[in-house]
């Protein structure tokens, strides 16, 4: 019943993340900081940024639009009189940015650009044709030279390089805790079943310990993040910003100074080394104590994990929520909401019975696991099917609730997400609920191991687009992208987890050997 | 015609479950089973079909879904416009989340009662009824199997009483109707 991890998935695994390795240089270096532009009338067009912009890189993206507005000679004229354009600034704002928060996070911006209010420049865009009759468009319908202007800035089409890398901090943190997730999910299930002493599951329990071997990489990415943060080495949380806290700075934002006495750096270490700590430590604990259960036998070994695995998900229930606040709800740091950590509690809980759903399907299609049945699979088929539902029910009594009360401090939330992430925000929710509902509702799909992975597949990226949308509304706002950096970044974690999780599979037997239970699991049929 | 009908009761499901393993495959049929419990597995041996509640309950429950659906556009929309959450929009999809708690009871309301009131009729079990059970201790710790001549007409009564003996039983009452 040993496992070896077979040159193919070695292959495959290692060669998705080279691949996704590649995309992510490409796409890093594709990152924008966007700039924008309002119409004034046909020939004219204000383009603003609220970044920082030498004269140098200022001339070379008036070059830029030149090179690529055909037919019309650009005049620029810098109206950059911050005073002047104050009033028109707020009705701009509130045109790109739909809420106080992100006022913050642009007044921080604007810190940061040159340490005043206001954009860094301001131009206004006078567009003259070069050539008479210029009706080369043909035609009575022709959009004018500003409407083409407007749409090529605002999509960003023509933007700086993000020297803030944004886009990639962001991602970093998504995937880190995805797949940090999805470890300490297979922790958190495996807890479960000792203090539970749930016998059908036995013969799984050896994937979900491979599973949680896997998380120092998402420890690991997340730690970098955190450190490179706390040194304001990027933006993702606004309260790690020495200047929004401070009562004597321009961009002092006093709610987040309210919340000081939690969002602190300090203390934000403390929690997030002792989460870090207790998960990674209780990991190592059951790993060896299941290893010498092996060894040993008897029930000894079994009753102290029985006790220590309560005692995990005391701490467990506790993190699980805390950490959720810290790491996703203080991005968008002037909101709260109480149900947030058991929302993303059941997002983690359910991508994690989808990798092992998946990483037991590969091993029994190899024949590794002839001990698991078509049972077994289906009972983690409807773990996998009322996961979605509890995932679904959550985001469904967090959005309804704050929808009905039309709080502005709690609206914010989504109305960001509705308006810049309107696809990605109804997407996900109609995905995760939908396609499971329909397609694993039946006994005979939740065996067929074609059926489960394919709906697996699709909710599996549907709840990493589900952490997306917690993170990127929050530090990238309307300048969020998909694209090669994305793609990239997923396929290299998501190789490289695999591959972790099948070598820390094959270092040990495939199926606990003296687990008291086993012999009930070995004949779980229904 | 006349039929004889064979119960044979056990005192383990176990039991029951072997014995009827045993008769359906020296070609006996197995007309049906009482049991104080679900026995798991015995519905393919003595070939029940599969239930069709689930897809009652479905139909019921897209039932209820309607009704709801219609009833708050009447009454919320229609008759006496409401304004919700201070979102006066006075339309049933721009005001929807603020209905699927509704929705969502009322499917569960319909469903429920229409599979349990199927659930009733189709085993003739509505309150009052004549109980079926042949012997009232099938409700407590004993299970029985009920065979009948007439839909084993390849065996003699004999012989059927003979095959029913070999299995582990503990009791077996026959009836002459």
């Amino acid at each position: 019943m040993d496992y070896k991890i077979s040159d193919r998935a070695k292959k495959t695994t290692l060669g998705i993340a080279i691949i996704g390795l590649v995309l992510l240089v490409f796409g890093f270096f594709q990152q924008k900081d966007f700039v924008y532009a309002k119409k004034i009338n046909d020939h004219e067009v204000e383009i603003r940024y609220n970044g920082s912009a030498g004269d140098e890189e200022q001339a070379e993206l008036q070059q830029t639009i030149q090179s690529k507005m055909h037919g019309y000679a650009l005049d620029f004229h810098s109206t950059g009189d911050q005073h002047d354009s104050s009033a028109d600034h707020h009705v701009e704002e509130s045109h790109h940015k739909s809420s106080d928060d992100h006022d913050a996070h642009a007044e921080e911006n604007a810190h940061h650009g040159g340490g005043h209010h206001g954009p860094t420049f301001v131009w206004n865009v006078h567009l003259n044709h070069e050539a008479e009759g210029d009706n080369h468009h043909g035609g009575g319908h022709h959009e004018s030279g500003a409407d083409v202007l407007t749409e090529m800035i605002n999509s960003g089409d023509v933007a700086f390089f993000d020297s803030e890398i944004r886009r990639f901090w962001s991602n970093l943190l998504v995937n880190g805790f995805f797949f940090f997730g999805i470890a300490l999910g297979a922790l958190f299930y495996l807890a479960l079943q000792y203090a539970t002493e749930s016998g059908w599951g036995v013969v799984l329990l050896r994937i979900y310990e491979g599973i949680m071997s896997a998380m120092p990489i998402g420890m690991s990415v997340l730690l970098v993040v955190f450190i490179v943060g706390s040194f304001e080495g990027h933006h993702i949380y606004p309260w790690m910003d020495s200047d929004l806290v401070n009562p004597d700075s321009d961009s002092f934002d006093p709610i987040i100074y309210g919340k000081t006495a939690y969002l602190n750096k300090p203390f934000f270490w403390i929690r997030v080394i002792a989460y870090f700590l207790t998960f990674y430590l209780f990991f190592k604990w059951f790993k060896k104590k299941s290893k010498q259960e092996d060894l040993e036998g008897g029930t000894k070994t079994h009753f102290k994990m029985y006790r220590r695995a309560a005692l995990f998900l005391d701490f467990f229930s506790d993190f699980s929520s805390t950490m959720s606040w810290d790491l996703f709800m203080s991005i968008d740091t002037h909101w709260y909401r109480t149900l947030f950590g058991w929302y993303v509690f059941s997002g983690i809980w359910l991508s994690a019975m989808i990798m092992v759903m998946m990483i037991t399907l590969y091993l029994r299609s190899q024949g590794h696991l002839p001990l698991v049945k078509e049972s077994h699979i289906h009972d983690v088929g409807k773990w996998m099917f009322a996961l979605s539902f509890l995932w679904s029910y959550l985001w469904f009594s967090q959005f309804m609730l704050i929808w009905y009360a039309n709080i502005p401090e709690e609206v914010v939330y989504f109305v960001d997400r509705i308006e810049n992430y309107k696809i990605l925000f109804w997407g996900t929710f109609v995905i995760n609920f939908v396609f499971p509902m329909v397609f694993l509702m039946s006994a005979d799909t939740k065996r067929s191991a074609g059926y489960l992975i394919v709906i697996g597949l699709i909710i599996f990226i549907g709840h990493w687009f589900d952490v997306f949308n917690m993170v990127m509304p929050g530090t990238l706002f309307d300048q969020w992208e998909f694209g090669m950096l994305e793609i990239g970044m997923f396929m290299l974690f998501l190789g490289v987890f695999v591959y972790t999780v099948l070598r820390a599979i094959s270092k040990a037997p495939l199926v606990q050997k003296n687990h008291p239970f086993l012999e009930e699991s070995k004949h779980h049929e229904f | 015609m006349s039929d004889k009908i064979i119960y044979a009761m056990y005192d383990d499901d176990d039991h029951l479950l072997n014995g009827a393993k045993d008769l359906v495959a020296k070609g006996v049929h197995v007309t049906d089973v009482y049991s104080p419990m679900p026995i798991h597995g015995i519905d393919p041996i003595i070939g029940v079909q599969p239930t069709r509640l689930g897809i009652a309950a479905f139909l019921y429950g897209i039932t209820g879904t309607m009704l709801a659906a219609l009833g708050i556009r009447f009454m919320m929309i229609v008759d006496w416009p409401m304004n919700i959450g201070g979102k006066p929009s006075f339309s049933l999809l721009e005001n929807i989340p603020s209905f699927v708690p509704i929705f969502f009871e009322f499917t569960v309301l319909c469903a429920a009662h229409g599979m349990a009131i199927t659930y009733l009729i189709r085993n003739k079990t509505l309150p009052g009824m004549p109980p079926r059970n042949p012997d009232p201790r099938t409700t407590d710790d004993k299970f029985v199997m009920e065979i009948r001549t007439s839909e084993n007409s390849k065996f003699s009564d004999e012989e059927l009483t003979k095959l029913v003996k070999n299995t582990a039983f503990i009791e077996i009452e026959e009836k002459q109707i």
